[in-house]
């Protein structure tokens, strides 16, 4: 009987691990592309010896072809996405904070607006937002790719949940202390919610430093493409390169993995909430 | 309530009043107006044309294809992200140990780009690829993936289920978690063991997060951009021109952007009707098992 048992816990280990491949196969696709001889990239799984060229093509050009800024590319991403997040962070904690534990008029009001907003189709007001940030003079500035992304009603929602959850005593015991609300926000209710702010920030990074359509819009200088952007449109007309493309990928996936991974401690703590 | 709490309260909700006045209720009012506009996006002058866009959709074989392909995609990707996402969530449900590490690493995929992970796709489907070479050599196939319009949305389909499936596999594994012991205890006095188990108690148990991922599942097919955008460009012959690469085309690559923004409505409102026609059956189907 305890034979069958460990027979089938290992059977599970093994299904568990050639999933697991399955699912970073595609990563290690990349990173293998993106070291290997050009002329074994896409044709040869592992390739037979290992080097940088493709890097060294991303970041100083090549024979035929100028170097497209893929450093300043880089930056443009990271710019874009930390402001971004950073405010998304901010203005979610305020309002979250004020539909949680002020008691204000009107805040149910506010409340409903925001739920309406969460289920509203955004794509009808593509255009238009457009046309707004064209008329703001925005265009092909980095104000069009952050002011925009500012505020994020998913962020405000999880936040307003989770407040909830703090008593009010704390809060109230507090205000008795002489504390303004301002410092309630920085001192107790901030850093009582390290771990969902911590998944909140991954996704809310995550879903910014993949954004295509939007950061596509709004900017066609070269100089100000995102990492993304830049990507794709390259894509048509240097498909040729392939290797370098890897790199750029990999380029591109890094900063995600090394800061989920950076974070994956308080992973499950702060997912079990979202999920809830 | 008091005078002072209003204010703090909505000094505190301004950024999301001030946000949504400029970036949603000017846009909103602004579409609704545009959408009966025949403006080109440049020239000063246009006119109210009625309801000639919506007329001109109604008849337009591209934005026919875009409403039958994303429940083609729908077809695909649903059935496959389930099953694939339930199959996760039971081996980490079972998993003794490293469950979160495991954890970890099917959610990876969700973090990838979508051009990046197209780029991959792209490469390993390509023509030399030694996924190819091997389909040739042993087989004989030389199949086009990307130029079949049956396989190009299937590729597509997958690539999304890899991405999503370790998503959803959370959200699976919370709702087995949630499962309390003396459920199945109580069901195995009755005699529900082996299948009879999984049926009578684990699916039933589960059906809200069966709901959950549905819906989610069902409403991000009508939102896919990225992956045709830089696989196919929607082709061939529009077997993956989604909604969004249609109006993307039409608003800024045509530069008719009431006409686009007509689509954009006639999008939102095929999304939001066949989201509650698969609330009303999802529900109707678990209400007639007794499950909710």
């Amino acid at each position: 009987m305890a034979g069958s048992k460990t027979w089938k816990v290992g059977l599970l280990y093994v299904l568990a691990f050639a999933v697991l491949l399955v699912m970073v196969f595609p990563y290690l696709y990349m990173v293998l592309g993106s070291l290997a001889p050009w002329n074994e990239v896409d044709r040869k799984l592992i390739p037979s010896s290992l080097t940088l060229r493709s890097y060294e093509w991303l970041f100083q050009g090549g024979e035929d072809v100028v170097p497209r800024p893929w450093l300043r590319a880089f930056f443009n991403s990271l710019l874009v996405t930390t402001a971004s997040t950073l405010l998304m962070l901010v203005t979610a904690v305020m309002v979250g904070y004020a539909l949680s534990k002020v008691k204000f008029k009107g805040r149910q009001w506010v409340n409903n607006a925001i739920l309406f907003q969460m289920f509203y189709p955004s794509i009808i007001l593509l255009i238009p937002l457009f046309l707004i940030v064209r008329y703001f003079g925005w265009y092909n500035t980095y104000w069009a790719m952050i002011v925009p992304k500012a505020v994020n009603l998913w962020a405000i929602f999880m936040y307003t949940n989770f407040f909830r959850s703090i008593p009010d005593e704390l809060i109230e015991a507090a205000k008795m202390d002489g504390a303004g609300h301002f410092t309630i926000i920085r001192r107790i209710v901030w850093p009582m919610s390290r771990s969902i702010t911590t998944i909140i920030f991954l996704f809310l990074f995550m879903e910014r430093w993949v954004e295509l359509l939007w950061d596509m819009l709004v900017v066609n200088n070269e100089k100000m493409l995102t990492l993304n952007v830049l990507l794709a449109q390259m894509f048509g007309p240097y498909g040729g390169y392939p290797g370098p493309m890897y790199a750029a990928s990999v380029l591109l996936t890094l900063p995600i993995l090394v800061l989920f991974l950076l974070f994956s401690k308080n992973f499950k703590e702060g997912m079990q909430f979202i999920l809830k | 309530m008091n005078k002072q709490a209003t204010k703090v309260g909505w000094l505190l909700a301004s950024p999301y009043l001030v946000y949504s006045s400029v970036f949603f209720l000017i846009p909103l009012f602004w579409a609704l107006y545009l959408a009966f506009t025949n403006w080109n996006l440049i020239s000063p002058e246009y006119e109210t044309v009625g309801m000639q866009n919506f007329i001109d959709a109604f008849f337009s074989p591209s934005v026919r294809a875009a409403f039958w392909v994303t429940y083609k995609f729908m077809l695909m990707f649903v059935p496959i992200v389930i099953a694939g996402s339930l199959f996760l969530a039971l081996i980490l449900h079972h998993l003794p140990r490293w469950k979160g590490l495991f954890a970890v690493g099917y959610f990876l995929p969700y973090l990838a780009s979508g051009v990046a992970s197209s780029i991959v796709v792209k490469g390993v489907i390509s023509y030399n690829s030694p996924l190819n070479q091997f389909l040739r050599d042993a087989f004989g196939w030389d199949i086009d993936w990307l130029g079949s319009p049956i396989l190009a949305p299937l590729v597509i389909a997958l690539m999304m289920a890899w991405k999503f499936v370790g998503y959803y596999a959370l959200l699976f594994l919370s709702g087995l978690e949630n499962i309390p012991k003396e459920v199945y205890e109580a069901a195995e006095i009755d005699g529900a063991v082996g299948w009879k188990r999984v049926w009578h108690v684990t699916i039933p148990m589960l059906y809200p997060s069966f709901y959950t991922v549905t819906i989610l599942a069902v409403g991000l097919m009508f939102g896919i951009f990225t992956e045709p955008y830089v696989l196919t460009g929607g082709g061939p012959e529009y077997a993956t021109h989604t909604w969004q690469l249609e109006i993307y085309n039409q608003a800024f690559e045509k530069l008719n952007a009431g006409y686009g923004t007509a689509v954009a409505i006639i999008n939102s409102i095929v999304t939001f009707a066949s989201i509650f026609v698969f609330r009303k059956v999802l529900e109707k189907w678990g209400g007639k098992h007794g499950w909710e």
